[in-house]
C-alpha cells in the first residue's frame, strides 16, 4: 500500500509547488430550472460554479469551506467526475479527465473516492458490512481473498473484523462513517474527497473520525478535498483552504495564514461568527446582514456586495457599495508579501478594518437589489449591535 | 435586565423512563436545575443524553401512557407535572414558547406563515380575526423581519431558512410568554445566520425579561449567549454553573473531553483528544457513574454508586468524586499535554 505510494511522487514531502495530483481550472456549473413536466423547458439556471481553479496536491488537503448554496460539493463532485462541469477542466495526475468517457473513468475513478457526509444515507442498510466495504473491489474485479482484504481493512479504520457480518442499523454513528471509509479505502485512492464527513457526528465522536483521517493521510499519503462549512474543523485538517462563496473561491491561503490574517470581508465575518466559547467573542463578532442570495440570480459584480461591510466602509455610506464592486467581478489575485494567498476583493481588508466594520454595523444596514434565497420581496434586514459588556479576555480552551 | 429572586422554572429531580420490550431507558433520570428571567440556561449534550427529553416533559409534550415520569417541575410558582393535558395547553405557547431545531418541518407548508401566528393567538385568547393578524404582524416586526405586512401573507417556501427560523421565534412570543425553550434552534442553519438568530434570541430576552433554555449539541455555539450552562451525560447533569465558572473552571472530566475534543477555529492543536468509546446504552447503564467506563481518570470507587450533583460554591456543581485539587491537577496536565497554556 504505501509503496505503491511512494514509488509516484513522493507525496508526503510534495510541496505545494509541485504537479498537483488534480488541477482543475476554470469550472463552471449550471443546472437548468426547469417548468413543464412533459415538454421539460429551462427558464432559469443555477449558477453553482462560476470559475473555480483548484490544485490538490498528493498526501495533503484542501479544505474548501462556505454556507449552504456556495458550490463547495458541487466542486467537489465535479472533481470527482461525477458530474459533467458545463466549461472547464479537470487533470487527474496531468491527463485531462474532463472528457472521457464512462468506461475510461475507470482507472481514474479507482484513484478517487469519496466519503460522504450522512453515515446513515450512504450505505445500503440490506447489505452486510463486508458487503459494502467488498462493493468496489467486486466492481473492480479486484482478484483476492476479498474477505481478507476487507477485514484487513475493517481492522485499519478501528472495526472489529469480526464484525463483518453485520448491518448498518448494529453500528453508531462514529462507527458507521469508519464503514465509509474502509469502502473509500478499498481501492487504495490516491485522493479521498470528504463531503462533510463529521457534520453528522456527536462532538466526542468527531474527534476520533479526524484523528483516523489524519492517521491515514500520514500512512498511506493520501490527498484529501475536505468539505465543510465547520471553520474549526477545516482548520484542524486542512493544510490549503479555499473559502467559497456563490460559486467562487473568494480567498485561498494555507491554513494559518487564512486564519490569522485573512484579506476577504467575507472570511472575516464567517471566521468571526463561528462560536469558539470564548469570553468576550460575541464583542469581537461581525455580524453579516441578510442571507446568501440565490444562486440562481447571483448579484452583478463581486457577488457578496449586498452584504459586504467593507464595501460600505469604503463608500463612507452604511446604504452605499462602490461602483466598482456592482460593476465588476474582482479576480483571485496574489497578497502582497504573502506566498499562496490569493483574494477576489477590490478593496482587501487592511489593518483596522475589522474595527471599522464593527463600528458601521451599529448604523442600520440596508440590503439593496437582489433577493435572498428564498425569493422575498424585500430581503433587507436590520443589523443591530453586537457589543455587549462581557470582559475581554480569553480563557482555557 | 432584571433578575427576580423565585426561579421561573424549577425542576427538581426529573426523571423520565420508558419502559421497553428490551428494558426501562432511563432518558432522563435525576435532572435538577432552575431558570430565572432574564437568564439564559444552555443545556449542552450528545444525543441521547436527555437534553430533548427533560425539556419535552417539561412542556408536557411526553405521552404518560408509555414513561413513568416522577419528580417534580414548577413553573411560575406551580407544579406542572401533574397538570392536566388542558391545562398543558393553556401553558405551551402562551407561558412557555417552544422552538425546534428544522423551521421547515415546524411550519406548515400550506398555510400563510401570518395565518400560523395568528392562530396561536385565536387559540389562547378570543381575541378576533383582525386583531391576531395585527399581532402577528407585529410580532415578526419585533424578531426583525423587514415589511411584515407582506411577509405575512407568504407562504414558509418563500422565507429563506434563517427567516423561517425568524418566524418561529415570533410565533413562539406572539403571546409574550415567560419562558422560552429553544430546542437545537440555530443546528440547521448557517455559521453568519446562527450568530444573527442568537444574536436575536439574546435581544428579544433582555427586551421582554423572558427566561431562555437553549438546548445544543455544541458548548461553543450556546456559551455566547448563556448565563448559566448544564452539561447533560446519560439522563443526568454532569456540571451545572455560571457560563464563566464552567467554561474557565470546568470541572466534570466529560466537559473537560466536549471542551478539548471539540476543534476551533482560533486555536489549533495538532491532535485532538478524542473522548474514547461511545455513550452508554440508556437500558444497561454502567454501574455508578455513567462515564466511568469512557473516563481516563476513573477508579473503582467510581463505580461504587451513583454520584450526586455537589455543590462546589459560586453556584457551581459538579457530579464527579474527584477532589477538586486533584482536578485541578488532572486539567492542567491535560491542558498541557494539548500544548495550550493559559
Amino acid at each position: 500500500m504505501s509503496e505503491q505510494v511512494s514509488t509516484t511522487t513522493g507525496p508526503a514531502t510534495a510541496s505545494d509547488g509541485g504537479t498537483p495530483l488534480v488541477r482543475a481550472r476554470g469550472l463552471v456549473k449550471r443546472f437548468p430550472i426547469t417548468r413543464g413536466i412533459i415538454l421539460k423547458r429551462a427558464v432559469g439556471h443555477i449558477h453553482a460554479l462560476q470559475g473555480v481553479d483548484l490544485d490538490i496536491h498528493a498526501g495533503r488537503t484542501l479544505g474548501v469551506v462556505g454556507e449552504s448554496g456556495c458550490g463547495k460539493s458541487t466542486a467537489a463532485r465535479v472533481v470527482a467526475r461525477l458530474l459533467d462541469p458545463t466549461s472547464g477542466t479537470v487533470e487527474y495526475e496531468g491527463r485531462d479527465i474532463t472528457n472521457l468517457s464512462r468506461r475510461q473513468l475507470v482507472p481514474i475513478r479507482r484513484g478517487v473516492q469519496v466519503v460522504f457526509q450522512d453515515p446513515y444515507g450512504s450505505l445500503n442498510p440490506r447489505q452486510s458490512v463486508g458487503q459494502i466495504i467488498s462493493t468496489p473491489l467486486r466492481v473492480h474485479g479486484v482478484k483476492g481473498d476479498r474477505r481478507a482484504r476487507v477485514q484487513e481493512l475493517m481492522e485499519q479504520v478501528g472495526l472489529n473484523p469480526e464484525h463483518y457480518n453485520r448491518y448498518p442499523h448494529e453500528f453508531s454513528g462514529g462507527q458507521r462513517q469508519r464503514i465509509g471509509i474502509a469502502r473509500a479505502l478499498a481501492l487504495e485512492p490516491r485522493l479521498i474527497i470528504c463531503d462533510e464527513p463529521v457534520s453528522a457526528l456527536d462532538v466526542s465522536i468527531q474527534a476520533q473520525v479526524l484523528n483516523l483521517l489524519a492517521d491515514l493521510q500520514r500512512d498511506r499519503g493520501l490527498a484529501y478535498m475536505f468539505i465543510s462549512h465547520d471553520l474549526g474543523v477545516v482548520r484542524h485538517v486542512s493544510h490549503q483552504i479555499a473559502v467559497m462563496y456563490l460559486g467562487n473561491i473568494v480567498e485561498r491561503a494555507g491554513r494559518d495564514q487564512l486564519y490569522d490574517a485573512p484579506k476577504h470581508p467575507y472570511t472575516v465575518a464567517l471566521i468571526s461568527a463561528a462560536p469558539t466559547g470564548e469570553r468576550g467573542a460575541r464583542t469581537r463578532r461581525l455580524l453579516l446582514a441578510g442571507d446568501v442570495p440565490s444562486p440562481a440570480d447571483p448579484p452583478t459584480g463581486c457577488a457578496f456586495h449586498p452584504r459586504c461591510p467593507k464595501a460600505r466602509l469604503v463608500s463612507g455610506d452604511a446604504g452605499e457599495v462602490p461602483e466598482r464592486c456592482r460593476a465588476e467581478k474582482p479576480p483571485l489575485t496574489p497578497v502582497d508579501g504573502a506566498e499562496g494567498h490569493e483574494v477576489a476583493c477590490w478593496y482587501p481588508i487592511e489593518a483596522g478594518d475589522e474595527e471599522r466594520m464593527r463600528e458601521i454595523q451599529t448604523q442600520d444596514i440596508t440590503i439593496d437589489g437582489h433577493d435572498v434565497a428564498g425569493g422575498g420581496s424585500d430581503p433587507g434586514i436590520d443589523v443591530q449591535p453586537a457589543a455587549k459588556d462581557v470582559a475581554s479576555d480569553s480563557t482555557g480552551l | 435586565m432584571s433578575t427576580d429572586s423565585a426561579p421561573l422554572l424549577e425542576v427538581t429531580d426529573l426523571r423520565v423512563h420508558f419502559p421497553t420490550a428490551d428494558g426501562v431507558v432511563k432518558a432522563v433520570d435525576g435532572s435538577t436545575f432552575t431558570v430565572r428571567r432574564g437568564e439564559t440556561l444552555g443545556v449542552v449534550g450528545e444525543s441521547g443524553s436527555g437534553k430533548s427529553i427533560t425539556f419535552l416533559t417539561v412542556m408536557g409534550l411526553i405521552n404518560r401512557q408509555s414513561a413513568r415520569i416522577s419528580g417534580s417541575v414548577r413553573f411560575e410558582g406551580r407544579e406542572i407535572l401533574d397538570a392536566s393535558a388542558d391545562e398543558m395547553r393553556g401553558i405551551r405557547g402562551a407561558r412557555i414558547g417552544m422552538i425546534f431545531q428544522d423551521p421547515m418541518t415546524s411550519l406548515h407548508p400550506m398555510h400563510k406563515v401570518g395565518d400560523q401566528i395568528a392562530e396561536v393567538v385565536r387559540t389562547h385568547t378570543d381575541k378576533s380575526k383582525s386583531e391576531a393578524h395585527r399581532m402577528a404582524v407585529e410580532a415578526l416586526r419585533e424578531v426583525g423581519i423587514p415589511s411584515p405586512e407582506t411577509r405575512a401573507r407568504q407562504y414558509p417556501h418563500e422565507f429563506s431558512g434563517g427567516m423561517r427560523q425568524r418566524a418561529m421565534i415570533a410565533m413562539a412570543l406572539v403571546m409574550k410568554p415567560s419562558l422560552l425553550i429553544a430546542d437545537e434552534p440555530t443546528t440547521a442553519l448557517d455559521v453568519t445566520i446562527q450568530a444573527q438568530i442568537l444574536e436575536l434570541i439574546d435581544e428579544l430576552k433582555d427586551q421582554f425579561n423572558i427566561g431562555v433554555v437553549l438546548v445544543s449539541h455544541s458548548l461553543a455555539t450556546i456559551a455566547d449567549v448563556s448565563e448559566n450552562v448544564m452539561v447533560m451525560y446519560a439522563g443526568r447533569p454532569a456540571e451545572l454553573g455560571s457560563r464563566d465558572e464552567v467554561f474557565s473552571d470546568a470541572q466534570h472530566p466529560y466537559t473537560w473531553g466536549l471542551l478539548e475534543s471539540v476543534p476551533r477555529p482560533d486555536i489549533r492543536v495538532e491532535r485532538l483528544v478524542p473522548i474514547d468509546g461511545a455513550p452508554p446504552s440508556l437500558i444497561t447503564l454502567p454501574p455508578g457513574c455513567a462515564f466511568g467506563p469512557r473516563c481516563p481518570h476513573a477508579r473503582t470507587e467510581c463505580t461504587a454508586e451513583v454520584p450526586e450533583l455537589r455543590d462546589r460554591g459560586a453556584g457551581h456543581a459538579d457530579a464527579c468524586i474527584l477532589a477538586t485539587e486533584e482536578k485541578g491537577r488532572l486539567r492542567a496536565a491535560r491542558m498541557k499535554a494539548l500544548g495550550v497554556t493559559t
